[in-house]
């Protein structure tokens, strides 16, 4: 049996619109990004007490979900598991632009643009978290890069050298995005754990968002999808989500225990509004709704109910990227162990934070960019196959223009 | 010329100009070094006391000082003021009684700075002499900094503050780190802080600069003999700000 890899028609109306919106998108998110530029960091509501805002959520959820991503391309490239070989290049061409989303929320947040691409290589520094994550980053893209080369032009052996090595460079990427914040010096951030449940969140939020995007897109060009290859990255999911749980638990339950961290976990558990994303947008929508929907018999079993858990997870994590950045931001440093600064000129307690426009602008931008990018590779770049059924070998062969 | 080869020659000619100046720029950017020898810094490690018990509940002059010498920033918005030295009060209590105390803070000049340690650029340093510095010039603004440093004493340029007291001293520009400097600029030239000199003229004459590596100073004398605090010397950052009567 042949295993046919062909591009979108990319004339309808359909498409012509949503790359319209995409490209919106990024102008919108051009604008904003000028503008901050221009007028400073300030205007997008961070301050000396949040410094971090929704980019660098935007950025962690993005590296995440270009893990995942990469996982489901594994499956073939690393596993040699063959019914999956059909999402391998859209897998990794998803995993590259995810990751170049994430580099560029970074890139937009930063308060000197125009520096960014000539210090940080001039001045490396080797104990600077922010120093080895982008060579980590640019690593991935160019091993993705490679990876979608040799999945191209079928170069098995390299395909699998590649894979494996992208597999393995993957995991660096999101132990490293962890560490930045997890080796931090602040009470919320301090955690060996953390760039451990990073990649198992990272894991679980991309093999969710590979299952919508597959079924969506083999729904809507009308391509046979066999539901076992479904059912079974379902099954893959859940048990990410159950690590994920784990590793929520043991953190938290180790801040809860130890005496002088208490406050800050009771802070992070019950403190405000992201207590209320940790608990409904993580814990109940994003891991127990999905835990329940993929091993409960009658919706584990169908696309329907693994779809609705995938959408839920990709929600879910989300709020974890958001409990992650910005609690530990609001809680104080503790200064005077014992005593309380009751006066200042500065925000010394517990901080606020709240989304602005032009950061929601920002992240659209982004959003747009590689969305117009995915739409641009899905008409140019043979990424869909004709079908994707389990079957036991397939011979590998591009339709040409000519045949369609 | 089809459109081919038109697309690889401007492709070319971009990647070629692109990648020149590219490499240009960060030859360009590599700093010239100074040798040992040539070094004033070295032998010396700064360091400050505060003394607590003089230091009087109602006095700004030395955050006044500090303004004014150093350009720092100023929007009457707690949000995005900076203020490389603050005072604080705090409040607590101490066996069954209360406390209370108005208490200076700034850049503590760790030994073991996180600031530094975390800066992707090596625009936060800690010079020969122990200050800990930032270069305005190559800071990227990516706050790195401002989440390490466990005394909330960095700060940011969020936006541009047109007043420039001091025309010396550069006007400060959105989008870079910030935080004291000991008044570098001063002490290389054998002149004390702003904020030292300020509190010897209003009569309080409670912080004091000296040099830790000089077996005969007064802050030496002070640090060695007297029962000085540093904040949260649990870390390990080894703060080189001392106070009495904390």
């Amino acid at each position: 049996m042949d295993l046919k890899f062909d591009s979108i028609e990319g004339d309808s109306t359909q498409y012509r619109l949503m790359m319209i919106t995409f490209a919106s998108f990024a102008i919108a998110g051009f604008i904003a990004t000028w503008y901050v530029i221009e007028h400073g960091l300030w205007v997008t509501g961070m301050n000396n007490r949040v410094p971090w805002g929704l980019q660098i959520v935007m950025a962690v959820y993005y590296i995440g979900l270009s893990a995942g991503s990469l996982v489901i391309s594994g499956l073939y490239g690393v596993f040699g598991k063959l019914e999956y070989k059909p999402f391998a290049r859209i897998a990794v061409y998803l995993a590259t632009l995810f990751l170049i989303a994430g580099l560029l929320s970074i890139l937009t947040d930063q308060g000197r643009i125009d520096r960014v691409f000539v210090e940080p290589f001039v001045y490396f520094n080797l104990q600077s978290m922010f120093s080895i994550n982008p060579i980590l980053y640019i690593g991935h893209i160019l091993i993705c890069l490679l990876y979608l080369w040799a999945l191209f032009y079928e170069r098995k052996k390299l395909t699998s050298v590649v894979a494996t090595l992208a597999f393995g460079w993957a995991f660096c990427v999101h132990t490293g995005t962890g560490a930045i914040f997890g080796f931090g010096a602040r009470v919320l951030y301090e955690s060996p754990l953390l760039p451990a449940s990073f990649v198992a969140a990272a894991m679980a939020s991309g093999t969710a968002l590979m299952i919508l995007m597959i079924v969506g897109l083999f729904r809507i060009t009308k391509r046979r999808l066999d539901d076992e290859l479904i059912i079974w990255l379902g099954r893959f999911l859940a048990i990410c989500l159950l690590v994920v749980v784990y590793f929520m638990f043991v953190e938290n339950a180790y801040r809860a225990y130890v005496v002088e961290l208490r406050d800050a976990a009771m802070y992070y558990l019950f403190g405000g509004l992201h207590s209320l994303f940790f608990w409904v947008g993580l814990i109940v929508i994003g891991c127990f709704i999905p835990i329940f929907l993929l091993f409960y018999r009658k919706t584990g079993k169908t696309v329907r109910g693994i779809v609705i858990a995938s959408a839920l997870v990709v929600f879910g994590v989300l709020c974890e990227r958001y409990v992650i950045v910005l609690p530990g931001l609001t809680h104080p440093p503790e200064l005077f162990p014992g005593m309380e600064i009751t006066e200042s000129v500065l925000q010394e307690g517990i901080a606020s934070y709240s989304l602005s426009f032009l950061e929601i602008l920002q992240a659209l931008g982004v959003f747009g960019v590689i969305g117009f990018l995915f739409g641009w590779g899905l008409k140019y770049l043979k990424l869909l196959p004709t079908e994707a059924r389990i079957l036991k070998h397939y011979e590998t062969t591009e339709i040409t223009s000519k045949e369609k | 010329m089809d459109r081919r080869d038109f697309i690889k020659t401007t492709g070319g000619l971009i990647l070629t100009v692109g990648s020149g100046t590219y490499a240009f720029r960060i030859l360009s950017a590599t700093g010239v070094s100074v040798s040992d020898t040539d070094n004033p810094l070295i032998g010396k490690k700064w360091g400050m006391v505060i003394d607590l018990t003089k230091c009087r509940p109602d006095c700004t002059d030395c955050l006044t000082a500090c303004r004014t010498e150093n350009n720092v920033s100023f929007h009457g918005d707690k949000r995005w003021d900076n203020h490389w030295i603050r005072k604080v009060k705090i409040e607590g209590e101490v066996g069954h009684t209360k406390v209370e105390k108005m208490v200076p803070l700034l850049c503590n000049h760790c030994d073991n700075p996180p600031c530094a340690q975390v800066c992707p650029v090596k625009a936060t340093y800690k010079r020969d002499d122990g200050i800990v510095i930032v270069d305005h010039h190559r800071c990227i603004g990516c706050r790195y900094c401002m989440i390490a440093c466990p005394y909330n004493a960095r700060q940011f340029n969020f936006k541009n503050d047109e007043d420039w007291p001091n025309e010396e001293r550069p006007k400060r520009s959105h989008g870079v780190a910030e935080a004291c400097n000991l008044c570098a600029h001063r002490l290389d030239v054998g002149q004390m802080p702003a904020c030292v000199e300020a509190c010897q003229k209003c009569g309080a004459n409670a912080i004091l600069v000296g040099d830790l590596n000089d077996p005969v100073s007064e802050i030496n004398r002070i640090t060695s003999t007297l029962s000085v605090k540093r904040i949260r010397e649990d870390l390990g950052t080894e703060p080189k700000v001392y106070y009495l009567g904390l």
